[in-house]
């Protein structure tokens, strides 16, 4: 098929859309609600309230515990909103995708800012909630958490491109990630400290990708202390490996999206 | 010259005789074979669409008229053959269907807009006459789930029609609104033909064809079986229809 391609957007065409999918987006999910877009922030913090009266009495012996439940917290709800709703993206804009051409990966990227968005307030949250209890971490710190966010979205959006293509094919998948996402809570490693665990089982837990995230975080937000250069290493090769397995199949599935609607 | 060209093109719809679309599905028929019935749509058609030119493509129920609209407009893929583009074409397709129910008018216009290749710059410059031209003004803030299927209809072809490239690809067209409307897509399809965009359209009704329509094709068991001016190819196709009657 050559001359016009068709189905390739002009960068400010393309670039308008995907402000659209996302303020759209955002304006579906919050304006019913009152109070808006405080309840996507409130949903975990108030978890951390009910987990830490829970389980300060078993782990409250670490002063630290409170940072390292609330880290975990936000950024498990990050991952389980994201992929949620990257899972079902392509199913969702199916109106759009029957209409005309044009690059369907959009709606899996857009899928993920209010997500992100949350995850951004939580961020400055953190950082000022730290500041306040007197271990305001450095600019390497957190240089070294946005590097690893920046890992965790590109973790999330691979997911995203694989489960939604695969989706269309299998409608029940978003009922299987949900199970998938209700054991994987307990997988990483969020209300109980790793070390609880044997160790030969960490690498294991390791390869769900919370729990890195969630653990090379807490390492440079609350210990000051950075991971080895082997840790960055790894989580590198996760994230590459998932990133690229979910874009190869996206790539191959996603032409034939709009017969499977 | 032709602005597009289609040749050879031809597709199956693999339809599986127990459909299995979950994962349960799969899993506890992981060792049963699967089988499928193919369900030629297309066999092999070929044609050539000029500049400046209305092609109409009739045929009866089920001859695989919309498929090939979807296969021109890049939405779905031929297993055979060839598209060649040689400009930009803006489909109209499936109207009415194909908004978000939750999100008014305005916003469902920037999201479709943007979708046929417009600048939110320029979806929001034609805004109020795409409003206008759909009759819903006043009701532009209101959620399109209050809009009858009627405004709904209106409002796709009122932004399909701001947003037309070169070519545009038309699936029953004028099938909506009230005498005014049905007059005013009419004008406005007029003008974009006069100003030189060729038209593909599909349609059933032997007075749009023979009216709008420079050249017609009919479709009939996957290939084009016509190829003529649009009274004789009205002709055949209602000596088609009603053969079995």
């Amino acid at each position: 098929m050559n001359g016009v391609r068709q189905g390739t957007l002009t960068p400010g065409a393309l670039s308008g859309l995907a402000w659209t999918l996302v303020r759209t987006d955002f304006k579906t999910r919050y304006q019913p609600t009152v109070g808006g877009f405080v309840w996507a922030l409130l949903k975990p913090f108030a978890m951390f309230l009910v987990l830490i009266a829970v389980f300060s009495f078993i782990f409250g012996g670490d002063p630290a515990y409170r940072f390292y439940l609330i880290i975990g917290l936000f950024l498990w709800d990050f991952f389980a909103e994201a992929t949620k709703h990257g899972l079902v993206s392509l199913q969702a804009k199916s109106y759009l995708l029957n209409k005309a051409p044009f690059p369907s990966w959009i709606l899996v990227v857009t899928a993920a800012s209010n997500a992100l968005i949350t995850l951004a307030v939580f961020c400055v949250v953190i950082t000022v909630f730290l500041a306040a209890a007197g271990r305001a971490p450095g600019v390497g710190a957190l240089a070294l958490f946005l590097l690893y966010l920046v890992q965790y979205t590109l973790i999330v959006l691979g997911f995203s491109l694989a489960a939604s293509v695969l989706f269309l094919r299998y409608r029940d998948l978003n009922q299987v990630w949900d199970v998938a996402i209700q054991a994987g809570f307990f997988v990483a490693p969020i209300v109980y400290p790793l070390s609880i665990i044997p160790e030969r089982f960490h690498f294991f837990l390791y390869l769900w990708p919370p729990t890195p995230i969630i653990q090379f975080s807490r390492a440079v937000l609350v210990d000051g202390t950075v991971p080895t250069a082997r840790a960055h290493a790894f989580l590198a090769l996760e994230t590459l490996v998932v990133f690229g397995a979910g874009v190869l199949l996206f790539r191959a599935l996603a032409p034939r999206v709009a017969e499977y609607l | 010259m032709a602005v597009l060209e289609v040749s050879g093109l031809a597709k199956t719809f693999r339809i599986p005789e127990v459909h299995r679309n979950t994962v349960r599905d799969h899993a506890l028929a992981l060792f049963r074979p699967r089988r499928f019935r193919d369900l030629p749509v297309l066999a092999d058609v070929t044609f050539q669409l000029a500049k400046g030119e209305t092609l109409a493509i009739m045929g009866r129920n089920g001859c695989g008229k919309s498929t090939l609209l979807k296969i021109i407009a890049g939405i779905y893929q031929a297993d055979r053959g060839d598209v060649r583009r040689h400009a930009g074409i803006t489909p109209i397709l499936e109207l009415g269907l194909g908004w978000n129910p939750e999100l008014d008018a305005i916003d469902n216009v920037y999201l479709m807009g943007a979708v046929l290749g417009l600048t939110l710059g320029e979806i929001g410059a034609a805004m109020d006459d795409i409003l206008a031209f759909a009759e819903v003004g006043p009701f532009a803030s209101l959620k399109l789930q209050h809009y009858s299927s009627g405004m709904a209809a209106r409002l796709a072809y009122a932004v399909a029609f701001h947003a037309v490239r070169e070519v545009l690809v038309l699936d029953e067209i004028f099938a909506v609104g009230d005498v005014g409307f049905i007059m005013r897509c009419q004008d406005r399809y007029r003008a974009l033909s006069a100003a030189g965009h060729a038209v593909l359209l599909v349609s059933h009704d032997p007075r749009i064809v023979s009216t709008f329509c420079h050249r017609a094709i009919l479709l009939e068991g996957g290939t084009i079986v016509m190829d003529d001016t649009p009274g004789r190819v009205v002709e055949e196709y209602l000596k088609l229809v009603t053969a079995g009657r």
